[in-house]
């Protein structure tokens, strides 16, 4: 097997150095690096079950906002949520985030390389610069990073950095708090992987070593740690 | 161990587990589970400290760490509560406060002198004659404080997390034990917290029934029942330290700040026995009757061997029948009641034929030189607070006390409930809580066990009620039958003094009432001019004490006087409890190792890390940045300009948009140039500025100052809500990262990797803006001219920041292509005579006051801020912004905000100042007084240490001040 390394790409997440040094193995998604897991002997599908994270910056991701996005986005017939601060999964595995009434985020499937993302990102500029459809491009891809966190110790994890009730009782499947998190502002997606607790966290970009870092002290009680992407597989494979 | 009572006495202590520790360098024996002030009572050794201003012996009062009696010393430690604190295999113990040891403290001199150290005293002396004080004040410095800090300390990992219930419960007493019972329903989720080691409360070691078994079987009752219901969650060695608005309570543990939030709460915080007030009521053996209860129970120790107990109510007649059963012998119950009314338990004390005493209090403890009591003289009370003339000594080695209680009333008042008192009972009660706040147990002035339970079971039903969990009738606030505990006056004076009503001040009964007497009227100010109340354990045994002295000195009534605000944290807390764990946000380039790889030296602007400059060659700091500066205006260099704020503004209003937003024009904008974007605010004021980018007809990419990008940001929707314009605002910041490539070299260097866009001066002249690609990386390319030379700031989206600046560094590798930090950016900017936003402007600078009228539209119907400016055209400038030179390289360069002067008066300051390599001397800005604006005028700047030093003012920019070399 080849050795990939990230720092030959020209899109490099911020924790690439970090997952180097954690003896990450990568796997390549379209474009992108990922960490597929870390070399270091350990059973990543049972920590993802108990306390895990995992780095999905390099993932594609996108978002739109204004007063046309909702109608431009159906017409391209995404599924979206009824309400603000819900997320729906749609048929090809991407999830889309409903912020606010005229603002979505787009994630792809983290399991494989759609190029939907990228067609919706390409599709909205072109008709909105033709029809003026109201619909504005934002570089998510760029502006936050994308953090997967998942196991059963996750919500009693996320109360000592966050002041929101994220516990799986209290905040639903599909539902988004847009809030603090260890002081830097973050939008956190309940999207269980099979039948195991996790969220996604997005940020700041510029914040990622800070979040990543919070996050693992946070997580060190729980014995929680990085995982790579085969780990999130394998949780829902395991369903 | 000399005090040891046999098992089943010490529930809380493990015999099969003994501890050996030290206490001023004495080894003695413990058990787990024992507090270090049981096992040194266990070992007979009974003083534990030194009082703060009269170095009194000192020794348990409540065995519940509600008084600073027993402060001790831990190796790590200050203040640490020896009756809180659990003894562990080695630990090092010392007392606090004394000078030589602590058995024979010098200091406890001071006690001597009482006399002329009365209430205020401080205020009053030490600071005449005129400079005394300097000779006083090191000798108080040395004698202030208890504990020792160790400044050595690596802290301890400490850290918060938030909590969320339906129902918290305050106190794991018998109330709230019950209370948590009756709410568990359903799956309302309820938290039970209690400061002790286990639940029980009073349970655990008072006297509830004449066999004395009640409490333990009501204690087992309820700790199965809580068992049975996975919906309660209990914290115990756990604290709430405060109440905050909408039921957010701060709860400490050992290492933990769990910040809770409850939809309700039930306070069952019990109530705290009072002293009684008498000569000698501090030292070491005179305690609260619960304190030799709960060492009894507790902890298996004897407090004693012959007891005294002086009472006003029926507890103190259980507290005897438990140390009979203990085996002391009680030599007297000093009961302050004329015709006291006996309850069951007292006439099961009355029967063991113990002698009692009524209408008689203690007058005075005796200690007879020893640091403990030895005896107790008793006196017939003839009228209030007034005794006999003769009395009766009786022997001792305990002292009990139970003449009364006060509610644990703070968190309650702190969420917004009124203490009240009423004559009758001669109780404070709380009033007035808040719909969200019940109260359960003796807080609720409850005694009796039974009336306990049921108001508990009413407070669970209100509180469930209020969560629609339930829809029961509530029914009405339990009554109950029985005396108030409360003895009136247990306050007996003494010519010698030393009773105590502030035993953490060393206050005395004189002491309050001087305090009235110097003017003090008002309980607020008694405790401030006194220092009632202010010490570790904040009023607890001397608020009530205090409000009846007051209340008497001012003829008033004790409710009328009042106690003092009772304000969190209810109890000491850890520094570590406030400051760990923090968060400080750290936001990061994506070329930031990079910076660190080239050796830069970071600098923190908020919450961006950005390089300085870079280390070259072991040079100095100034060395390195010159360098810098000079590679720029020579060759070519390379910064980081990730942190610049930037806002895409996009629709088909985005240029009426910025038109009313910014000072310029921008409504004939060509797309394909960028304009200058100054900000003012409605007050005219300059509050930010950066570039417009128009890249199409309807899209703008604007950038801002690292600082500024959020308020601008902020701005622009607040007056967009207003204008409804059709334009969307989007703040970018950090989806992209840039770089400013600059120097005479910049487009041969760009040139090697720029290969879609024709980089000529005639193309893509100064001030245009182009998209292309660097490599394979889409770039917005700016031409801009913030350092001075030909430059092109170059934004990339942020994934691509490394690899962008990696292709620039190697394609400028050959013309020896540097990076440069933020401080040779500041030289070459004021070399330009670019201003710094927030450091060469202020909250009252107007664009003419900075030379920036030519960014002002004359002709724009509106932009903000437009109509001040125009209003302060019409007066003349109080100052100007103006560039000056310093030809002497001798005297002391100046900084920011050294003052410009004229003889000895302020007319001006710095605002920038710096040695430029480029020109060969120091250059810089500052405000001065338009008559000293015209170049050629001379100003004098107080410098560094007082230096005056002259400079000269100049024209801007310093530099090239054609501008060729930014527009090659």
């Amino acid at each position: 097997m080849t050795t990939l390394d990230p720092s030959k790409g020209i899109r490099r997440s911020q924790l690439y150095r970090r997952h180097i040094n954690n003896s990450a193995v990568f796997k390549q998604m379209g474009a992108h690096f990922i960490v597929s897991h870390y070399d270091n002997g350990n059973s990543e599908q049972i920590q993802a079950r108990s306390m895990a994270i995992c780095d999905l910056s390099t993932l594609p991701r996108t978002g739109f906002k204004g007063a046309g996005a909702p109608k431009w986005a159906e017409s391209q017939g995404l599924k979206l949520p009824n309400s603000a601060n819900m997320a729906a999964i749609q048929p090809n595995g991407c999830l889309v985030a409903k912020l606010s009434d005229q603002e979505l985020l787009i994630l792809s499937d983290i399991f494989s390389e759609s190029p939907q993302v990228a067609t919706l990102t390409k599709k909205s500029t072109q008709d909105h610069a033709e029809n003026d459809t109201q619909t504005y491009f934002l570089p998510r891809g760029d502006s936050h990073c994308w953090l997967a966190v998942t196991g059963d110790q996750a919500a009693e994890m996320f109360s000592k950095v966050c002041g929101v009730d994220l516990r799986p009782h209290k905040f639903g499947l599909g539902h988004i708090a847009q809030t603090s998190v260890a002081k830097t502002n973050a939008i956190v997606i309940r999207q269980d992987l099979g039948q195991t607790l996790s969220y996604f966290i997005l940020c700041d970009i510029s914040a990622t070593e800070f979040l990543w870092d919070c996050l693992l002290d946070a997580m060190q009680e729980y014995a929680g740690s990085p995982v790579g992407i085969r780990a999130l597989e394998q949780l829902v494979a395991s369903q | 161990m000399k005090n040891r009572l046999p098992s089943p006495y010490g529930t809380l202590i493990n015999r099969e587990k003994p501890i050996q520790f030290e206490f001023e360098s004495k080894t003695y024996n413990g058990f787990q589970g024992d507090t270090i002030a049981s096992a040194l009572t266990a070992n007979n050794q009974t003083l534990l400290s030194r009082s703060f201003k009269y170095h009194r012996p000192r020794g348990a009062l409540t065995m519940a760490g509600q008084d600073a009696n027993t402060m001790v010393q831990l190796p790590s430690n200050p203040n640490a509560l020896a009756d809180r604190e659990l003894i562990s295999e080695g630990l090092k113990v010392t007392g606090q406060n004394y000078s030589g040891s602590l058995e024979k403290d010098r200091g406890q001199w001071l006690g001597l002198f009482s006399r002329f150290l009365p209430v205020g005293f401080y205020y009053k002396a030490f600071f005449k004659p005129r400079g005394i004080w300097e000779k006083w004040a090191p000798l108080i410095r040395k004698k202030a404080g208890l504990g020792v800090i160790d400044q050595q300390l690596v802290p301890d990992y400490y850290d918060k997390q938030y909590k969320f219930f339906d129902v918290v419960i305050v106190g794991g007493g018998p109330a709230g034990m019950q209370a948590a019972i009756e709410s568990a329903v359903e799956d309302c989720e309820i938290l039970l917290v209690d400061e002790n080691p286990s639940l029980g409360g009073s349970l655990n070691y008072s006297r509830f029934d004449v066999e004395g078994t009640r409490g333990k079987n009501q204690l087992n009752e309820l700790l199965d029942a809580i068992n049975a219901k996975p919906n309660i969650s209990v914290m115990t060695n756990a604290v709430c330290n405060g109440w905050f608005a909408d039921n957010w309570l701060p709860i400490v543990t050992k290492r933990r700040l769990y910040k809770v939030r409850a939809k309700q709460t039930i306070m069952c915080t019990g109530s705290l026995e009072q002293p009684a007030i008498f000569h000698n009521n501090d030292l070491p053996g005179v305690m609260m009757s619960s304190a030799a209860q709960r060492l009894v129970h507790l902890y298996g120790v004897s407090p004693g061997s012959q007891a005294v107990i002086v009472t006003g109510n029926n507890d103190g007649y259980g507290t005897a029948l438990d140390l009979d059963d203990a085996g002391i012998k009680i030599n007297v119950i000093v009961d302050l009641r004329d015709e006291p009314i006996y309850d069951d338990i007292a006439k099961a004390a009355v029967a063991r034929g113990i002698r009692i005493e009524t209408g008689t209090t203690v007058y005075a403890a005796h200690s007879k030189g020893a640091n403990h009591v030895a005896a107790a003289e008793i006196r017939k009370i003839v009228s209030q607070g007034i005794c006999a003339m003769q009395g009766e000594v009786i022997t001792c080695d305990l002292l009990c006390m139970s003449v009364g209680y006060t509610p644990t009333y703070q968190l309650a008042c702190q969420a917004g409930g009124q203490l009240t008192y009423d004559d009758q009972s001669a109780m404070f009660s709380l009033q007035n809580c808040p719909q969200s706040l019940q109260l359960a147990g003796s807080v609720n002035s409850l005694w009796s066990l039974d009336a306990v339970l049921l108001e508990s079971k009413r407070a669970a039903m209100i509180a469930t009620n209020a969560l629609e969990f339930t829809n029961e009738k509530v029914t009405d606030r339990v009554t109950e039958n029985t005396l108030s505990p409360n003895h009136p006056w247990p306050i007996f004076a003494h010519p010698k003094g030393k009773e105590f009503i502030d035993f953490d001040e060393d206050l005395t009964i004189a002491d309050i009432i001087n305090a009235t007497g110097d003017g003090y009227e008002h309980i607020q100010l008694v405790k401030r001019y006194s220092t009632c109340g202010m010490g570790p354990s904040q009023g607890r045994h001397s608020a009530l004490a205090a409000a009846r002295l007051v209340a008497a000195a001012t003829n008033r009534t004790v409710a009328e006087t009042g106690v003092t605000t009772a304000r969190p944290p209810f109890s000491a807390e850890q520094l570590g409890h406030s400051a760990g764990r923090s968060f400080y946000p750290a936001r990061r380039s994506n070329m930031h190792y990079r910076h660190l790889e080239a050796g830069a030296e970071m600098l923190q602007a908020g919450a961006w890390y950005r390089p300085a400059f870079y280390h070259f060659n072991n040079n100095d700091r100034q060395t390195c940045i010159n360098k810098e500066v000079s590679n720029v205006r020579d060759n070519v260099g390379l910064v980081d300009v990730s942190t610049l704020g930037g806002i895409e503004v996009r629709g088909a209003d985005a240029s009426e948009f910025l038109n009313r937003f910014y000072t310029f024009g921008f409504l004939k904008q060509p797309v394909g140039k960028a304009r200058y974007a100054l900000l003012t605010n409605e007050a005219g004021v300059v509050i930010d500025d950066g570039v417009a980018c128009r890249f199409g007809n309807n899209h703008y990419y604007v950038t801002a100052t690292t600082g500024g990008v959020d308020r601008v940001y902020q701005n622009m929707l607040k007056w967009n809500a207003q204008w409804r314009l059709d334009v969307d605002i989007a703040n970018v910041t950090s989806a992209y990262c840039g770089v400013n490539i600059a120097g005479p070299n910049a487009r041969a260097v760009l040139q090697k990797v720029c290969s879609d866009v024709d980089l000529s001066a005639k193309a893509f002249p100064y001030m245009g803006v182009r998209l292309g690609n660097v490599g394979e990386i889409p770039a917005r390319l700016i031409r801009v001219g913030f350092v001075g030379e030909l430059g092109y700031e170059i934004h990339v989206p942020q994934q691509y920041g490394e690899a962008l600046w990696d292709a620039l560094m190697s394609a400028g590798n050959e013309h020896n292509i540097q990076p440069f930090g933020i401080e040779a950016q500041r030289i070459l900017r004021l070399e330009k005579g670019h201003i710094i936003i927030g450091q060469d402007t202020d909250a009252m600078s107007n664009p003419n006051e900075v030379q920036m009228g030519w960014a002002v539209s004359r002709t724009k119907p509106f932009f903000v801020g437009g109509r001040t400016i125009a209003e302060l055209e019409k007066k003349p400038s109080l100052r100007c912004l103006v560039g000056f030179v310093i030809d002497d390289s001798k005297v002391p360069m100046p900084q920011e905000s050294h003052l410009v002067v004229d003889n000895e008066q302020m007319t001006g300051r710095v605002t920038s100042c710096n040695f430029s390599p480029t020109l060969g001397k120091a250059i810089g800005l500052a405000y001065v007084p338009p008559q000293k604006s015209d170049a050629g005028s001379v100003i004098e700047i107080k410098s560094l240490g007082g230096v005056r030093v002259l400079a000269k003012v100049v024209n801007l920019p310093f530099f090239d001040p054609d501008n060729a070399r930014q527009e090659l």
